[in-house]
């Protein structure tokens, strides 16, 4: 993997160190009926400040637990995580999540969803309103500012949480399957927005998601994890300048040779979607 | 016939029809001689005994006396139930150190407790209260003890992700996430209450009151007094569940209308 990280605009090579998260040697077990079973093994991998890796991979091979573990949700691993240089042991601001289930909370509106995201912030309190009804807009959700979660559709409360998830402007963005509950128009038109939004805030951002094509579109580089126990089983570089042609020739190259990976099937398999068991618990 | 029951018109006609027909039913037995009669006084003389507890204000001091009692009662043994329900599902060890003899104290049926009562604190007003207490306290508790110690970690994973403090966590995720079950710990609470004042009052017959009065009626063998007040209880509980259930829609807002 020696290809240079593609130059984005606006990025000043004097910048100071944002978000470069380092896992190495990461390991972590369950105890399952008083068995230690091993979840994840030896993940070993950097990612840049402000890069965007895509992570793939069957259904139960690590992925929202390895991110967990980044956000710091759980803190019994092996090994270490680092986010500039800082080893992660409980959450924190610098670190955002949006969850594979939106969780947004039932019992608020959409606009305070987004806002208890910066209880804890130091940002002005007179400002927040306007913070908040930008990153509304941001997602496309201006004018439900007022709608509880049950009045939104699926995908309506999946932007949502991506909207309070940015809202803390975290270093580093885990989004673990962010996308997997939209229809496919939606889903193309919130890829974009991603994108669009990762090159105006520039963070650090971690996607899983099982759709390969996602994944190279999106990534600057995609992690292709094998399961039991989970590891990096191959990581594919995408020296693509963003924003990117889907039709563009080598991300359907590529798309061909991780699927190969992860089915065991020679390349040439003409599916998009990674036909594992798709929908997850977590 | 739905369209029918979404109007407010129709359907206040439809609710009316029962009672309607139990009064008419009621009339035709009372007035049709036979054993039925002695049951039932005619309307005319339920109407007259109304009136003439209106006249004389009994009847506006009973309805007080029970609804002060009643709402006293409520608010303090719901008061120390929700305490005493969150309490326990937030520390775990006070929980493992009074469930086990809150759980043996609430099989006592709250009419067992009178006898008790009675000996230590007499049969006056305070013990009343003290009954009604008892009954709010206990679905109070169990209630709000489920309702926080099942919140889903989905939610308090999100509160720790946004760092948020012990307050924040309890005012934004446990109190909320409980709600619909403090608001039928709070629901049922109050219907014991309820059930408690009338059953204390008429044991012990102290202070006056909706209970007191059906007592006094029944030893002067007053039927109609015994009618009128039967049916002021009967109004006066199905008032207060329509409050309780107003509440409830409008603290609830968030949640999907359900059916
Ligand atoms: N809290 C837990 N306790 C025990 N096992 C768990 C727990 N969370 C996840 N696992 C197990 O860890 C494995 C990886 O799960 P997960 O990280 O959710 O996979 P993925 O997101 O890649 O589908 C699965 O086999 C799952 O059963
Ligand atoms: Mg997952």
């Amino acid at each position: 993997m020696s290809a240079e990280p593609f130059p984005r605009p606006n990025v000043e090579s004097s910048a100071p160190l944002r978000g470069e998260l380092t896992n190495s040697d990461l390991d972590k077990s369950f105890t399952i009926g008083g068995q230690a079973r091993p979840v994840l093994e030896n993940i070993n991998l950097t990612v840049r400040p402000g890069e965007f890796v895509s992570i793939v991979g069957a259904s139960g091979c690590g992925k929202s637990t390895l991110l967990r573990l980044i956000v710091g949700l759980d803190s019994e691993y092996g090994g270490e995580i680092r986010l500039d240089g800082e080893r992660i042991a409980t959450t924190s601001l610098d670190r955002g999540i949006v969850f594979q289930d939106h969780r947004l909370f039932p019992w608020m509106t959409l606009e305070q969803n987004v806002e208890l995201a910066l209880l804890n912030t130091d940002t002005p309190k007179a400002r927040r309103a306007a913070i908040v009804a930008e990153h509304i807009a941001l997602v496309g959700l201006s004018g439900f500012e007022k709608a509880y979660p049950h009045q939104l559709s699926g995908g309506m409360a999946q932007r949502a949480a991506i909207a309070r998830a940015l809202v803390t402007e975290p270093k580093v963005l885990l989004l673990d399957e962010p996308l997997g509950a939209l229809d496919a128009l939606t889903r193309v038109h919130v890829q974009n927005e991603l994108q669009r939004m990762w090159l105006a805030q520039r963070s650090t951002m971690v996607m899983v998601t099982h759709d390969v094509e996602e994944a190279l579109y999106l990534g600057d580089r995609v992690i292709v994890m094998s399961p039991h126990p989970g590891r990096v089983r191959r990581i594919v570089e995408v020296g693509l300048p963003h924003p990117r042609d889907r039709r563009s020739p080598l991300l359907h190259r590529l798309k061909d040779e991780i699927l190969a990976e992860l089915t065991g099937n020679p390349a040439g398999e003409p599916a998009n979607l990674v036909t594992f068991p798709a929908r997850e618990s977590r | 016939m739905n369209a029918l029951l979404s109007r407010r018109a129709p359907r206040l006609a439809l609710g009316l029809i029962a009672p309607a027909l139990l009064l008419a039913g009621w009339q035709w037995l009372a007035t049709s001689g036979g054993a039925s009669a002695v049951a039932l006084a005619p309307l005319g003389s339920v109407a007259a005994a109304f009136v003439e507890l209106v006249g004389n204000g009994t009847i506006f001091g009973d309805i007080v006396a029970t609804l002060t009692r009643a709402f006293t009662g409520f608010a303090i043994g719901a008061g120390l139930g929700v305490a005493t329900g969150t309490a326990t599902a937030v520390w775990p060890l006070l929980n493992r150190v009074i469930a086990p003899l809150l759980n043996a104290l609430r099989q006592v049926p709250m009419i067992g407790w009178l006898p008790l009562i009675g000996l230590w604190f007499g049969t006056g007003e305070g013990s009343e209260l003290i009954v009604v207490c008892l009954g709010a306290f206990f679905p109070a508790m169990l209630n709000t003890h489920a309702g926080i110690a099942n919140v889903e970690q989905r939610y308090l994973d999100v509160g720790e992700v946004f760092r948020f403090t012990t307050g924040q966590r309890f005012r934004r995720i446990l109190l909320p996430a409980a709600m619909p079950l403090i608001l039928t710990g709070l629901t049922q609470a109050l219907a014991f209450a309820w059930i408690g004042t009338l059953a204390s009052e008429l044991l012990m017959g102290a202070g006056g009151g909706l209970g007191v009065t059906l007592q006094t009626a029944q030893v002067q063998q007053r039927l109609d007094v015994i009618l009128v007040t039967v049916a002021i209880t009967a109004i006066l509980g199905f008032a207060i569940n329509q409050i309780i259930a107003r509440v409830r829609r409008e603290v609830l807002r968030w949640q999907p209308a359900s059916i």
